[in-house]
This record gives structure tokens, sequence and C-alpha cells, in this order.
């Protein structure tokens, strides 16, 4: 639940209205402007209507230098930032050749897997020298090498299912997957905060889409309830099959799903479970085996597990893990495994020794200490903040922890005030979550030590004062009780 | 004083935006804010600021809410591309509470304006012009309505 100071709330409104409206006079002047100038289009017609890209020519490039900024290094706890600058008000933004480093709070390398590490660079070298960068065909070509094979025995061992195909892009599993599960005459309830992909691969899928509202349950039966007894749409046939969509973590809000109450009700009503834990695996759970271990939920219960190796693992690419009949099923019908390019061998390879390092099948215990510095550092982070006055959202263990902005002015204030004392962050806005909701993501990561957590704490606390976003009070210090003057009798 | 913000189901971030709370108020203080602004710019009398933030008022939501067709991003891929804000806020849904706060707004600034100007006439002809074409365009009859194809779809 995210509680706004009213106040706050006024103000936002007022100022994305005064931006609109500036907006909006800009270009009626701009249009008089262009009547005047002939336009050379000799006949086409334009690209985008001009209201379809308002938003981004009138909004997002004025803050264009906080976005998209290049990064020198590999994305561990320290990177280098290329600079960038405009002469044109960020109309367009030129590299220079300087370089900042700066301290990575928003890269998704929940445990540090991103830069060079002891046992996976080797290996992952190796396997580039003996299968080379790219496998240059689809799975069912000339694709699948022995490591495609270890790599989906090792995941679906991993995540506790029984099979597991594997892809080269997380984005693509959830929007090649599910038109392939789910067709017209089909139902698809998905929570109201789902990713993209999720959201687009539903869409073409041309199942009906309705959403629940995120996280209750409750609201998810009484959805649930209403779609069972009408039936498909215009015919009131019943449905063909009922899908429910839901993430581990979700990315935005930092928040766990539900998950016991949300599987209890799938298996009440009959619907099939598709759980995407794009952030969840290999960052939360005691063995690093996500969502489904820390809840408790059993793995046969959940139908359709998803996720992704961008975040926990270092790599690249997605996964689906189910029955065999599942797996074997999506090996002939999915777009993505039939025609698009297998998983390239290198990323295959670390994925297989993250996974190792993770079990300690290395022979160390570095997962295992991987897996509690992410916890301790999440706690740790998210409970400090709070205690400066800071709106973090998120479950306690989720290493996801957005900081409520607010006002659209705030966003970049914050990123470039953050970037001048050497601290990047992200921060994401509209469209990408609702209007009102501006936030800066921080993304704890394993490999950030002490000093650099203490480090964060300072700058954010610094640049929160300065932009004025610590909308709660603040917990008093404890006062050093001094000694007072020993009496002598 | 603190609000809570649930997330809302509506999937079009054009107009969820609407569903949070304070927009009620906001719309209400800047239709406040903007006639003292035009008392203090023009020096006219009370009335006839009303009438100016009236007309005014009456233009601008026209054009935003009526006129003009589509969401201002392209991430939905046009899915929304025949219709107007107003056609698409809470999914098409007539009558909602919002909608009745839409329709009742312009009722009241052409009292509030009729009143202060005492109902004289060419004031009173604007004013009634112009809430009478909002009040009806708000209509749920008027759902994807478009008279003479005006604004239609090519």
């Amino acid at each position: 639940m995210i509680t706004i100071p009213y106040l706050t709330a006024l103000t936002t409104y007022f100022s994305y209205g005064l931006l609109f409206a500036f907006g909006q006079f800009r270009d009626f002047f701009r249009k008089i402007f262009d009547w005047w100038q002939s336009s050379d289009l000799q006949g086409y017609a334009p690209i985008c209507l001009g209201l379809e890209d308002f938003y981004i020519r009138r909004l997002y490039l004025r803050i264009q230098d906080c976005f998209g900024r290049p990064i020198a290094s590999a994305p561990d706890a320290w990177f280098d930032v290329v600079e960038r600058f405009s002469n044109d008000n960020n109309k367009t933004l030129k590299r220079t050749t300087k370089i900042s480093r700066c301290l990575n709070l928003g890269s998704y390398n929940y445990l540090g897997f991103a830069a060079a590490d002891e046992y996976c660079t080797p290996r992952a070298i190796e396997s580039l020298k003996r299968f080379s960068p790219s496998t240059c065909s689809a799975r069912v070509d000339g694709g699948t090498t022995t490591l495609h094979e270890e790599l989906e025995e090792c995941v679906a061992d991993f995540v506790g299912k029984p099979a597991a195909l594997v892809f080269g892009m997380g984005y693509v599993t959830n929007s090649a997957i599910l038109p392939v599960l789910v067709g017209k005459g089909g139902l698809i309830i998905s929570d109201s905060l789902n990713h993209n992909s999720i959201v687009n691969g539903a869409r073409g899928s041309g199942a009906t889409i309705r959403v629940f509202q995120h996280n209750m349950p409750s609201h998810l039966e009484k959805v649930l309830r209403e779609q069972i007894a009408e039936g498909q749409p215009r015919t009131h046939r019943p449905w063909k099959k009922i899908i429910v969509v839901v993430e581990g973590i979700y990315s935005m809000e930092g928040e766990l799903c539900k998950l016991p109450e949300i599987v209890a009700i799938c298996k009440k009503y009959k619907a099939y479970a598709y759980l995407d834990e794009a952030h969840s695996i290999g960052a939360v759970g005691k063995s690093g085996r996500g969502v489904c271990e820390l809840l408790g939920v059993d793995t046969a219960d959940i139908d359709i597990m998803m996720g992704t190796f961008t975040k926990s693992f270092g790599s690249c690419g997605g996964y689906i893990a189910g029955s065999k009949e599942l797996i074997k099923y999506l090996k002939y019908t999915c777009p993505a495994h039939l025609y698009a390019t297998s998983i390239s061998p290198p990323a295959a390879q670390q994925i297989i020794s993250a996974i190792k390092v993770l079990l300690g099948e290395d022979g160390t215990s570095r997962g295992a200490q991987k897996l509690a510095r992410i916890r301790e550092n999440s706690n740790f982070f998210r409970s400090e903040l709070q205690k400066m006055g800071f709106e973090v959202l998120g479950d306690n263990d989720s290493p996801v922890m957005p900081i409520m902005l607010y006002n659209p002015a705030k966003i970049p204030a914050f990123s470039r005030e953050c970037l001048k004392q050497n601290v990047a962050v992200v921060t994401v806005a509209f469209p990408a979550t609702p209007l009102l909701l501006a936030r800066a993501r921080i993304c704890i990561s394993a490999s950030h030590t002490k000093e650099d957590l203490l480090k964060a704490l300072e700058v954010i606390s610094r640049v929160g004062d300065l932009v004025g976003i610590k909308y709660f009070p603040a917990e008093p210090m404890k006062e050093q009780r001094e000694e007072g003057p020993i009496k002598v009798e | 004083m603190y609000v809570r913000a649930v997330p809302t189901t509506d999937l079009n971030r054009n107009t969820e935006w609407f569903t949070y709370p304070g927009v009620w108020t906001t719309y209400i203080l800047i239709l406040f804010f903007s006639w003292l602004i035009v008392l203090s710019l023009f020096g006219c009398s009370p009335g006839m600021a009303w009438t100016i933030v009236h007309l005014s008022h009456f233009l601008v939501t026209y054009q935003c809410f009526h006129w003009k067709k589509g969401t201002p991003f392209a991430d939905d891929q046009g899915i929304y591309n025949g219709l107007t804000w107003w056609e698409q806020i809470d999914n098409g849904k007539q009558l909602t509470r919002n909608r009745k706060f839409l329709t009742v707004v312009p009722v009241v600034l052409y009292l509030i304006a009729s009143h202060t100007t005492d109902y004289e006439n060419p004031m009173l002809f604007f004013n009634t012009l112009a809430v009478f074409v909002l009040v009806v365009a708000k209509f749920p009859n008027m759902h994807k309505v478009r008279i003479f194809g005006i604004n239609a779809d090519h």
C-alpha cells in the first residue's frame, strides 16, 4: 500500500497539468510554424499522428539524460558511467570520452555474478573457445549443443520441476509462450501490475484478458467466479481454459506475491497457475530457489514456472519449467524454440556455473554466502532508508526497493544529484508506473560491501533532503547517554 | 495528512490517473486559482471573471475530453485510437462516480457564472451554450456517437 501525503498528490497533479499545458502550447506553435514551411513528405503519410508521441517529445525528452546512460564496464558494484552533454536542451545527447566511476544501484546484479567470477568466468571463456559465441541456428535446426541439454536439466533440477525449456531472451519467453498455451476462447487473468512482456503475450494470444487488483486474492476469487459464471463473451459458452498469471517479485514494487492464497484459489476453481519468477529466482529463498521456497508452496502446485537468467545469474535468456508433457508440447509449437536462435553457448555455460556455485557444487560455500549477504544487505538498507523517513516499498527480504518520488520535477533532480555524487540510480516514471507514483528503484547486490551501502545511504540521505522526498517523519537517533559524574560518598 | 493509493485494475494508462485520490480537489483548486488570476490580470468584475473561467474551461475540456482521440504514448499500440478521453475513462462504463463528478462541474460553474453576472444577456447566452454542449457531450447515449461524421475516424 502506498501512502501519499495529500498535498504531494495535489502538487503532482498540478505539475503534470502544467507540463501537459506547456507541451500543448509548444505543439500548437510548432504546428503553425510548420504550416509556413513546406513539408517534404512527398505524399507519404507521417509515421506517427501528432498525439501519439506527445509524451515522448514534450515530457520524456526534457529529462532524457536521466535515462539510457551508457556504461563502459561490467555492471559490478562499481562501474563506469559515460558522461554525455547536450547542445539543444536534451533533444540529442552526445557521448564524451570521459567516464565517472559510480556506485551501481540500478543493475539487476542480485548475486554479484555480473562481474568476473572466479568459478564462472574461466568456464565461460572455455565454452566460448569451444562452441563460439553463437550457435547460428534455431534449436530445431542445428542450435542444440550438449550445453543446452545440460542447461535444461540443470534448470529443471534447480527449480524443482520435471523438465525445462530455455530461450535466448527473457522478454520473448513470456510473449511467445502465452499465445501457444492459450488461444481464442481461453481466459487469461493477470495481476494489474504484471510486466509488459506478459501483457504483450496475453494480447498476442487472442484470449480474453481480465485483470485483478494487485496482490488481492479476494479480488482474484471474485473475478474468477464472475468469469466462470458468465462464460465466453457473447456466446456464454464455458471457457476452454483459464490461466492466472502472477509474478514472484514485482519489479516496480519490490513486493512478494501472495502465492499460497492464489495457488489455493486456482486449485479450487481449476485454473492453471503461471508464475513469472524473473526477479525472484536465485535471489530469495534459503537456497535461492525462488518464491516457492520462501513462501513454502509446493512446486507441483504451480503448472508453469517461468523465469529469466538476467537478474541473478549474470547471463541472458529465459526458461519455462513444467511437466514433461508440457515441455514436449512446447518444443514443437513454440515459435521461439522453432525459429529463434538458441541461447548463446557462453551465456549457457555462465548459467550452469552460476547454478553450481549457488548449490555449492563447486566445492566452496560461496553460494550460501552470497544468498546470506543479499538478504542481510537488503534488510539493512531498507530499514535504514525507512528510519531516515523515505517512503520505501517492498517486503522484507526483497532486493528491489523503490523510493517514492511522486513529483515529476524530483525525478531528474534526484537522478542528476546522485550522479554528481557518484551514485547511479534508476528512476522510473509514467507510463511504466502510474502517473502519480514516480519512483527511484534501487537494486541491492550481494557484491555491495557494507562501506558501499553506507556511502549510498549517506548520499541518498543528503540528496533526499535537498530534493525533499523524506515524506515520513524520521526516527530520532538513540541519544548517547553521557556518563554523569560518579558520586563519591 | 496521508492518503492511500490503491492500484486500480484500469489498464489504460491514459485514464487510470483519474482514479487516484486528490484529482477532484486539484481540479476544483485549479478552477478557483484561475479565477483569482483572471481577476488580477484583467481587473474586471468577479462575474466577468467567472464567465471567462467558464468559457475557457469549456474550450479546454472540450478539446481534451471530447475532441482529441487516442493516447499520448505509443505503448498500447493504438487500441484506443478511435476513442476520445471521455469514452476511454473507466473502461467505457457509464455513470460512474468520476463521470458524474465531471458532468456536475460545468453545471456548477455555469450557475456561479450566471449568478454573479446577474443573468445579463451577452454573457448568459454564451454560458448557456457552453454548458449545453458540454453536458450533452457527456450523456451515456452519446458514447461513440459522431454527429454528421465530425471527428470520425477515416
